[in-house]
């Protein structure tokens, strides 16, 4: 790096410490951005210092861009979108259940280019065939709720496993509750 | 001498067979008398060949003696397993002989042959009744003694025989489960599909040349083909939603399946090609788990219509339909015997899953296991009309069992640690 470019890195990184700083002092207030300081300074060392030609990454993205998190390659647990369960041979949803499905859409908002797979799952108290009807409706309550929220339907993605690929193992109160849920994943 | 001593030791095996294969367990629901046949399994010549061919030889008695156990129709006497053999009065007997190879022939290895020549007599009297000749590969043996078994029941009997007969299943847990089939006796498993997915419920075509099963591309539910001949999968069908439960017509031309295309899953009739030919169903309910009669016309299937699963059968256009369940809160997973009279299904009683006999007319349902067998579910017919395979976990993780639905029998019929479910038994 030249010293013309080293000065202006400087001087930015200064600036990021500063805000950094600044939020941090204000975690009383619910208001508050929580920043990622590291995605701040990634995004800065991006920035195309003066009177240097970018080179263009090959597939065209800018190099600019305001969040670099790739939400579509994340799991959409690891981005706030949660799971939610159901009663024993059930497909309503509970107050509980509508609340996380409201959280779930407040994010899915927020980034409005992910699509998510909801996959409906049963316990292991029936059948093969009718726990994939029965995962179906489970997952088609949950799509049909975050669309009245407000989430484009063509973002939501529908399928069913029945009790075909269980999250806990175990023949018992706890594995079943574990197992009957609609679990949104990555398509 | 050694080989007397082998076929002393093969022949005791064979009497303690039904517990090593699992225990002929009595379910003690349904059993009824029935006059088995008794044939004796003569000890095969050998001519020439030597070990190896004595090694035929054995192989073939065992196989074709328990060919003949499993169908059910006939009890086995055999050299040596005197205790056995004297409460039995034998009307039958098979004997033969076995020529393998001789030591100076010219060909030697895989294209020597070894011929194998089968007869089946009266006792003791010992009038021919059939006779055959074979001269198979060497690995091939097995099964030739299946082919011949297959004939004394034909010719005895007047049934088709099972003994080449095989059962498709899906093994595996967490997020795979692929297609393995195995011989009815339980030999030669076979993996079919490696393809990091679930692969499930799968269905023979009536001539056992395709396999149709569900599977998921990309967390959705596609409906395969698999070629038996060449292992090749092609895709039948990829609707939005569903696309489960395969079964085909008895004529092969169509299959039935369930599709939630229209928002919730309704029984269709498509081709073989995944072209809709006809809806048979519109409730907003659930309808699932089709299944043909060996009519070609009927159908039975499963709909939660009246609030839980209940079975219906219903014609081929979609009218005439008929409630056939009226016990129990929680029925599915029929399957029609290939005389057209009986429906085995799967009865959700107290969180357990049991199988029910039902006459397909509705009358005379019987249950079949109870709660030792902890949960029996997925049950397919045999072509026998006697023999039905099941999926149980009695042991911890599911495993396949066939039953004899007449006298109750049991024997265990897959292995090993992983859970196998679905199976559907292949046709003759």
């Amino acid at each position: 790096m030249n010293t013309r470019k080293l000065t202006s890195l400087l001087l930015l990184l200064g600036l990021v410490a500063w805000l950094g700083l600044m939020t941090g002092c204000s975690s009383d207030d619910d208001t508050s951005i929580e920043t990622d300081p590291e995605a701040v300074v990634e995004d800065v060392v991006e920035t195309v210092p003066e009177g240097v030609t970018p080179e263009e990454p090959a597939d065209g993205v800018g190099i600019n861009q305001e969040d670099v998190t790739d939400y579509a390659a994340m799991e959409p647990a690891e981005y706030g979108v949660e799971d939610v369960f159901f009663g024993y041979d059930q497909y309503d949803l509970d107050e509980v259940t509508m609340g996380v499905l409201a959280r779930n859409a407040r994010v899915m908002k927020e980034h409005p280019e992910v699509v998510v797979l909801i996959e409906g799952h049963c316990d292991e108290r029936g059948t093969v065939q009718y726990n994939l009807g029965l995962g179906e409706k489970r997952a088609k309550a949950v799509r049909d709720y975050l669309v009245s929220l407000g989430v484009s339907s063509g973002r939501l993605r529908v399928t069913s496993y029945g009790e075909s690929r269980p999250f806990a193992l175990g023949s018992n109160d706890q594995a079943w509750s574990k197992n009957r849920r609609a679990h949104f994943a990555r398509p | 001498m050694a080989r007397a001593v082998i076929i002393i030791v093969l022949s005791a095996w064979l009497a303690g067979v039904a517990v090593a294969q699992g225990p002929e367990v009595s379910l003690g629901v349904v059993k009824e008398a029935y006059e088995r046949i008794d044939i004796y399994m003569g000890t095969l010549d050998v001519l020439s060949g030597g070990m190896a061919s004595v090694d035929v030889a054995t192989e073939m008695e065992t196989t074709i003696a328990q060919d003949l156990k499993f169908s059910g129709l006939f009890r086995v006497g055999m050299l040596e397993s005197q205790a056995e053999t004297d409460s039995l009065s034998f009307q039958f007997a098979i004997r033969g002989q076995v020529e393998g190879p001789l030591r100076d022939a010219e060909v030697t290895g895989e294209d020597a042959p070894t011929t194998i020549s089968l007869d089946l007599v009266t006792y003791p009297d010992g009038q021919l009744l059939l006779n055959k000749r074979y001269r198979p590969m060497p690995h091939r043996m097995r099964a030739t003694a299946h082919h011949f078994a297959n004939q004394v029941v034909e010719m005895l009997t007047g049934e088709s025989g099972i003994a080449m007969t095989r059962v498709v299943f899906s093994r595996g847990s967490g997020d795979r489960r692929d297609l393995w089939v195995v011989d009815y006796d339980g030999e030669n498993l076979m993996r079919l599909t490696s393809n990091r997915t679930l692969n499930l419920c799968p269905d023979w075509k009536p001539d056992a040349s395709e396999i149709a099963f569900t599977s998921y591309s990309r967390g959705m539910q596609v409906l395969y083909s698999l070629d038996t001949a060449t292992g090749k999968v092609r895709q039948i069908i990829a609707q939005e939603g569903l696309n489960l439960g395969a079964s085909w017509r008895p004529d092969g031309e169509e299959l039935l399946l369930s599709l939630s295309r229209s928002g919730d899953p309704e029984i269709y009739r498509i081709s073989p090609e995944g072209e809709i030919l006809r809806r048979l169903t519109a409730v907003p309910s659930i309808e699932i788990s089709p299944e043909w009669a060996p009519n070609g016309r009927e159908l039975v299937f499963t709909s939660d219509m009246t609030g839980t699963p209940q079975l219906y059968i219903l014609d081929d256009v979609g009218s005439s339909r008929r409630r056939l369940t009226w016990e129990g809160n929680y029925n599915d997973s029929a399957t029609w015997s290939h005389s057209g009279e009986q429906i085995v299904y799967a009865t959700r009683e107290n969180d357990l899953i049991q199988l029910v006999l039902i006459r397909a007319t509705g009358e005379s349902r019987k249950l079949l296991t109870d709660a030792r067998w902890r949960n029996c579910e997925d049950p397919s017919w045999a072509p026998d009309g006697r023999h039905v395979v099941f999926a149980s976990d009695r042991t911890g993780t599911f495993k396949l069992y066939v039953m004899d639905v007449l006298e109750g029998g049991v024997r265990q019929l897959t292995f090993g640690d992983e859970p196998d479910i679905t199976p559907a038994w292949s046709p003759r």
